[in-house]
């Protein structure tokens, strides 16, 4: 025993040297010193065997999306170009950190990279992205939705392809259907009836069943947000009238102990919809279409509640970019060519749960299985209602942000207090504070 | 006389032996359960991931019966628990019913195997019928290297961290044991206390600012920088372990070999050493433990060259809705481990055993 | 003794400077990986944003709503976690050191708890204490609650959620504890224990007159140790009620670090935090080690 277990050790320093001295990608370390921050970059130097296309994307990070754009949509142009596409997720920051090194120390390695509308403006400043418009142009078979153009596009010319836009759908257990006030079409509900249908479940089942996220800086902010612009609100806003009305409806449901009891330990509906601990909510497309493809034959799905003014959501769009200066642009054309088809688009949308395909032709390719039903109930939240993006960048931390609502949330409205305009107001002073 | 009373008394032993593994029993068990239902929820399918109450074991197949649906063909599932078939499925498309039944109830299936099952339900005289498909168990680890392409490098070079700061922190570590273990000194207290000062500053504060002396080093988002970190902590471990090691190894045979003629350091090479040699082996898989399960300050100073331990990070971040993959990927994790710990139980003694503050 | 030749006295100092020696490289690695980012974090713990000197950011700090409850949770795991934790593993301890048949796998089951990463812990813990996770499943499955009665572990009072938050931790942690003092108990010669019963004492007599004191060495080693990593829990907290809702010190510099690192007040509250952490686990530490004697037994441990 003694022996072996020295040999292991000595087996496993040995296998650390040996990898310490093996000829690994040259990695060159640059820092950048700006505006009093210092980014690190570290930049790699690969060699190239055969031709290797860098897509990096803040989209498709759940394991399953990876899994299935790897395999059913990676592969099939991987084989018949002959060619290696080095996927990788990287958030939206990050991607711009490195796309700053890459740029200034002009050694580019990133040939296309899929960034979040809120965050585009930024590249497109910085032009650190080529323009798309002729290519755009030269495809006759797409025509791309403009919903999102005051973001991909700039001065008339296009940078960003968008792909997998999402709003807010209702997403509800068949257990809470027979709870469903009379008279009620799903389809066309408003924020007042599902209010009162989440505190007809917490009647009948003596305990609530709505899930929202309680865990601080997750998504309460949207699904408030979607609520506030159905009454007339802005977004970020917390104390105007119309935001008045909407906290009420939530104000309802706290009232009536409508929440599912673990709303505070809860970070994403997801896994609480699955469980079955939590019977309705209001969430993204893409998370409700990955619940509901669980188990379509037990869930039942609409597009989100409407108020005074539609139906309000919250909605965002991702986008493919060609880097400026890519290593393979022939290839990287090649490749979006091949990503924004209408069919591939669809079938790339339906195989992550229910991201909107953002190119009118799509429409053509939705059949009417299930997940078909997800797309369609978004595009039209995303076509008629009364939608708003994420206005991250004008505050100094968006997380903090969140926090402003998420604090109304769990001292006021789940333990069933009046919401006060003075509580409000102090929500709002909060926002305000964190501006630029 | 003595006979009569032996037998009671050795009916008492054997009561309380039994009570007392019994109780060892129910403490084992106790201990050992949280980590029970990590493994089964590893192996279990995503439907039985989230079905309540959870199953206590993983199935081995799964029991299907197909009918006619609204959409195409209706789908369901044999729950064991309620003892009944629960609709899962309303779909025309082939293609999709095989990968729903493999991903979410892991049951591997193939289009012809589907389009068999169809031709017998169309061709039979009952409008249902039943068929069941063996479970693929090892589908989440398979699918968590699959996914996280990143994983294989990421363990290499975690392999390749640990590594080093075995090195590192033995031998550096190693030679200050040795000295507080044999030597006394003006200012020893003083600095074994200084060893002890150093596990006081909270460890993610000090990665912060590593950032940059690392970059400066040109060390940053590589193996070698983070195991410089965990040096940090695990020199002052090693300082302690080795300490007690030496301490338990008589200087009388040191000072019997330099009788011989052996100078001060060929006695250490070829008398202590070897004796020390399993204990600095326990202490050493002690630092791996700490190498291998950090993940926050590995966060902070990789980048694009992520330790197996942030991979695992992201893939529970990311998975909700598939927590069966997140635990699978913690256990990838935990065997090396636990593998270790297996070994360190029979060094504890001379590890811990002269440890003074 | 009198006049000792010179290259006996240049012998004696090169075997003088032998164990300084020995020292030095752990004193140049800590100087160079360990004083420069504390040094560097404390000088930005008095530097304003513009790069001035401030005491603004302490005031900061203790002006912030969360630090007293921050500092009150940190104080309450402490001392609850470090005195359950340790009659925990003295029990486990004296326990293994009977040497039963089995008694070394027992070791290996009690040991595995601390070999396993945060990540597959928070995974355990998380799909254990939902509602509908393997804690109420087991408790179901064993008649102890009905289908429709589940328990809600994580939600109610905040004592309770820092009960629940103690033993959770305590399951990883008494491990590391344990193996110290079973390490001690092991070196206490089986003889002195025999004598101890042979003068007629019960096994609580011994264990209190004879082994426990034996054990002080042990002890202190163990709960001071304990004691520095318990004041800078965190991440489990994190891992099972998120940031904000149960703050605590720590968590508090990795709040500002890493979830609100936009804010223009985020840098100074972190490095603030981060000097007041290590001034509190400091002064426990010494505190501790001079209450529990240890300064004045230093000359008899050092042998």
């Amino acid at each position: 025993m003694k022996k072996f277990s020295i040999v292991l050790l000595i087996v496993l320093v040995g296998a650390a040297l040996l990898s310490a001295c093996q000829p690994q990608t040259v990695v060159e370390t640059v820092v950048v010193e700006k505006e009093g921050k210092t980014v690190v970059e570290t930049v790699e130097v690969e060699k190239e065997v055969n031709k290797t296309l860098v897509f990096s994307s803040r989209l498709f990070s759940p394991p399953r999306e990876q899994e299935f754009f790897i395999n059913e949509i990676i592969k099939p142009f991987e084989e018949e170009h002959g060619v290696t596409v080095n996927f990788q997720i990287i958030d939206d920051q990050t991607l711009l950190d490195r796309a700053e090194v890459q740029q200034t120390t002009n050694h580019i390695t990133t040939d296309i990279v899929v960034a979040h509308n809120s965050r585009m403006p930024e590249w497109i400043d910085a032009g650190w992205v080529e323009d798309l418009t002729d290519l755009v142009a030269s495809w006759d078979d797409r025509t791309f939705s403009t919903a999102f153009s005051q973001d991909t596009d700039k001065d008339g010319h296009q940078y960003f392809l968008p792909v997998g836009a999402d709003v807010y759908l209702l997403l509800a257990n068949n257990k809470a259907l027979p709870y469903l006030p009379d008279g009620v079409d799903l389809d066309a509900i408003t924020w007042d009836q599902y209010a009162d249908w989440a505190v007809a479940i917490a009647e009948g089942e003596g305990e609530g069943k709505v899930c929202i996220t309680g865990i601080p800086a997750k998504s309460w902010i949207y699904m408030f947000g979607g609520t506030g612009l159905s009454y007339g609100a802005g977004f970020p806003d917390a104390n105007s009238e119309g935001a008045m009305e909407a906290w009420k409806v939530w104000e309802k449901i706290g009232k009536a102990n409508g929440f599912v009891p673990s709303v505070l330990n809860i970070d994403s509906c997801v896994d609480p919809m699955m469980r079955e601990e939590s019977w309705l909510t209001v969430f993204h497309n893409a998370r409700a279409g990955q619940v509901y493809s669980s188990n379509e034959t037990a869930f039942t799905l609409a597009p989100a509640p409407s108020g005074p003014n539609g139906i309000g959501s919250i909605a965002g769009v991702s986008g493919y970019a060609i880097m400026k200066g890519a290593p393979n642009y022939d290839l990287a054309v090649a490749f979006l060519e091949y990503l924004t088809r209408p069919d591939i688009q669809v079938k790339l949308a339906k195989g992550t749960g229910g991201f909107i395909p953002p190119v009118e032709e799509a429409i053509n390719y939705l059949g009417d299985e299930a997940i078909d039903e997800v797309i369609n109930k978004a595009v039209l939240v995303l076509n008629n209602g009364v939608v708003s993006g994420v206005p991250a960048g004008n505050y100094q931390d968006w997380g903090a942000v969140k926090k402003c609502f998420d604090d109304v949330f769990a001292d006021t409205i789940l333990p069933g207090l009046d919401v006060t305009q003075e509580r409000l107001d102090t929500a709002q002073a909060c926002v305000d504070d964190l501006l630029k | 006389m003595s006979e009569k009373i032996k037998k009671p008394f050795k009916l008492s032993r054997l009561i309380r032996k039994t009570i007392f593994y019994l109780f060892i029993v129910t403490l084992a068990v106790v201990i050992i359960l949280p980590v029970f239902f990590l493994v089964s929820l590893s192996f279990l399918s995503t439907r039985e991931a989230y079905l309540y109450p959870l199953p206590l074991l993983p199935s081995l197949k799964a029991r299907y019966s197909l009918t006619y649906g609204e959409r195409g063909y209706l789908l369901s599932v044999y729950d064991d628990f309620n003892k009944e078939y629960q609709t899962v499925l309303d779909t025309n498309d082939f293609e999709k019913m095989s990968v729903y039944m493999h991903s979410q109830i892991g049951t591997p299936f193939s289009i012809p195997e589907i389009e068999e099952v169809i031709k017998d339900l169309e061709s039979g005289p009952e409008d249902t019928v039943y068929f069941s498909a063996r479970k693929d168990l090892l589908y989440n680890y398979d699918t968590f290297f699959k996914v996280t392409r990143e994983a294989v490098p990421a363990l290499l070079r975690s392999l390749q961290i640990a590594g080093m700061t075995i090195l590192i922190s033995l031998s550096i570590g190693g030679l200050a044991g040795y000295a507080f273990a044999r030597y006394i000194f003006a200012g020893r207290d003083a600095l074994k206390f200084s060893v002890l000062f150093v596990r006081m500053f909270p460890g993610v504060a000090i990665a912060l600012p590593m950032v940059i002396i690392l970059a400066n080093m040109g060390f940053y988002d590589r193996p070698i920088g983070l195991s410089l970190v965990y040096s940090v902590g695990s020199i002052s471990l090693t300082i302690w372990i080795t300490a007690s090691i030496f301490i338990g190894i008589p200087e009388s045979l040191e000072e019997a070999a330099q009788v011989f003629g052996a100078t001060k350091v060929q006695s250490f090479l070829r008398v202590t050493l070897p004796l020390a040699l399993p204990g600095l082996a326990a202490a050493a898989m002690y630092a791996f433990l700490g190498a291998w399960n950090e993940t926050v300050s590995a966060i902070i100073l990789t980048q694009f060259n992520p330790t197996f331990s942030v991979v695992v990070y992201q893939t529970l971040l990311g998975s909700v809705g598939q927590v069966n993959l997140a635990a699978a990927g913690g256990l990838v994790m935990a065997l090396p481990s636990v593998f270790f710990t297996f070994f360190i139980r029979k060094y504890i003694q001379q590890m811990w055993g002269g440890v003074t503050i | 003794m009198t006049a000792a030749s010179p290259a006996k006295r240049f012998r004696d100092l090169g075997s003088k400077a032998v164990p300084y020696l020995l020292i030095l490289p752990v004193v140049v690695y800590y100087f160079l990986f360990w004083l420069r980012p504390v040094l560097k974090t404390l000088i930005d713990s008095f530097r304003t944003a513009a790069g001035g000197f401030t005491f603004q950011n302490y005031i900061m700090v203790f002006t912030d709503p969360n630090f007293m409850p921050a500092l009150r949770n940190t104080a309450i795991i402490v001392v609850f976690s470090v005195s359950l934790e340790f009659i925990a593993a003295l029990f486990l301890a004296l326990l293994i050191n009977r040497k039963f048949f089995g008694s070394s796998l027992f070791l290996f089951v009690a040991m595995i708890p601390m070999a396993l990463p945060a990540v597959a812990v928070g995974a355990m813990w998380l799909t254990g204490l939902t509602a509908h996770g393997w804690m109420n499943s087991l408790l179901y499955y064993l008649n102890i609650i009905a289908e429709s009665h589940k328990i809600y572990w994580l939600t109610g009072s905040e004592w309770k959620l820092l009960a629940l938050i103690i033993v959770v931790d305590a399951w990883q942690v008494i491990p590391s504890v344990m193996i110290i003092l079973l390490a001690g108990l092991q070196n206490i010669p089986e003889e002195t224990i025999e004598a101890g019963y042979v003068f007629g004492g019960d096994y609580l007599t011994v264990l209190r007159k004879i082994t426990v004191p034996l054990l002080g060495p042990t002890i202190q080693t163990a709960v001071i140790l304990r004691l520095i990593s318990a004041i800078q829990i965190w991440l489990i907290i994190v891992l099972l009620v998120g940031f904000s809702r149960m703050p605590v010190l720590v968590e508090r510099i990795v709040y500002y670090h890493e979830e609100v690192p936009g804010l223009d007040i985020s840098f100074q509250m972190a490095s603030g935090y981060t000097i007041i952490v290590s001034l509190i686990v400091s002064t426990a530490a010494l505190l501790y080690l001079r209450a529990s004697g240890a300064f004045g037994s230093k000359k008899e441990a050092a042998r």
